[in-house]
């Protein structure tokens, strides 16, 4: 008797075959001395299991017992969520944190826009040369040697210049002494 | 990125932002080392002072393209660093001073100071190789120059 066989025993004893096939395993049990010894075994055991399988009950009602599942379920819906306790420090720091970078950007644009104005007048600045005589005897005349890269301011007396309009002469009181 | 790490970090990249434009501002202000020269320019061959040097070449191969002179003698060198927005003295004889200040910009103001007197003043940006050059006329057809350079190393 193989396995299929045994099972199709104990489903026939638990009354789930079909006529055809209940039929076989009657005839099986009949004929063969071990599938009747099976067959005497699963009823033993199914009486056992049968009378003695232990009765849950419930110690109230089913209508009572759901009611209090209900209530529950409502009187935890209409608690609120308490909120969670913050320090002052977590709360300074995160108003601070977006604060901080308004003023990162602020900042940097600020700095940024300074530097590219700053550009754009260095530029414009670069090239403009202030010159101022400091004294009433002395004239001077600048200009700039591109070729050279050298700015020249060159010096001259006054009175030299006035008394000699077609050359200019030294300073009398030469500083080079 | 964490919450905990994002609060964190933000306050302090702020202050590292604030100390970084803050060396970057500095940057503006320029500390510079200034070379003044006193140079007397002549069509003689030799100088009748016989501490006057020659001028190197390259300085007197400029010079000559500038001015008429032939022939240039180095008769004083002045190195000193002018500090940012500060000022400093370039004594190159007893009568001739060049005094020089550091400006916003960065520009320089030169001054030139005669025989204690303050003769004329210049103010301008200095690129590195450029020279500002004052130069006057002087006895027997020769003339005085004050060359004044940044040098290249601060």
């Amino acid at each position: 008797m193989n396995l299929e066989q045994q099972l199709k025993l104990q489903a026939w004893v638990d009354g789930e075959l079909p006529d055809g096939e209940a039929r076989q395993m009657s005839d099986l049990a009949a004929a063969d001395e071990s599938a009747r010894a099976l067959v005497g075994e699963l009823r033993i055991a199914k009486t056992i299991l049968a009378g003695n399988e232990p009765e849950v009950k419930f110690p109230e009602s089913p209508d009572f017992f759901w009611s209090k599942i209900r209530r529950e379920i409502e009187r935890a819906e209409k608690v609120p969520a308490e909120a969670p306790r913050v320090s002052w420090m977590h709360a300074w720091r995160r108003m601070l944190a977006p604060l901080s970078g308004v003023a990162l950007v602020a900042f940097l644009t600020v700095v940024s826009l300074s530097l590219y104005q700053r550009g754009e007048i260095d530029d414009g600045m670069k090239y403009l040369v202030e010159v101022e005589n400091l004294s009433e005897d002395v004239g001077s005349i600048s200009y700039k040697s591109q070729s050279e890269n050298m700015f020249v301011v060159y010096l001259y007396d006054k009175d030299q210049e006035t008394e000699k309009e077609t050359e200019l002469e030294p300073m009398d009181d030469s500083i080079f002494q | 990125m964490s919450h905990r790490l994002f609060f964190g970090r933000l306050p302090r990249l702020f202050l590292v932002s604030l100390l970084l434009a803050g060396s970057t501002a500095q940057t503006f202000a320029a500390n510079l080392k200034l070379e003044a020269k006193l140079i007397w320019g002549t069509n003689d061959e030799k100088s009748p002072n016989p501490d006057h040097k020659e001028v190197d070449p390259a300085t007197k191969e400029k010079l000559r393209k500038v001015f008429k002179w032939k022939n240039y003698f180095a008769v004083n060198r002045v190195t000193k660093p002018v500090p940012s927005r500060s000022s400093n003295r370039f004594e190159l004889s007893k009568d001739c001073i060049i005094e020089i200040k550091e400006l916003e910009g960065p520009k320089v103001e030169v001054k030139l100071i005669g025989k204690g007197k303050e003769v004329h003043k210049t103010t301008l940006t200095i690129d590195k190789g450029q020279s500002v050059v004052y130069s006057g006329d002087d006895k027997n057809q020769s003339a005085w120059f004050v060359i004044i350079t940044e040098l290249s190393e601060k």
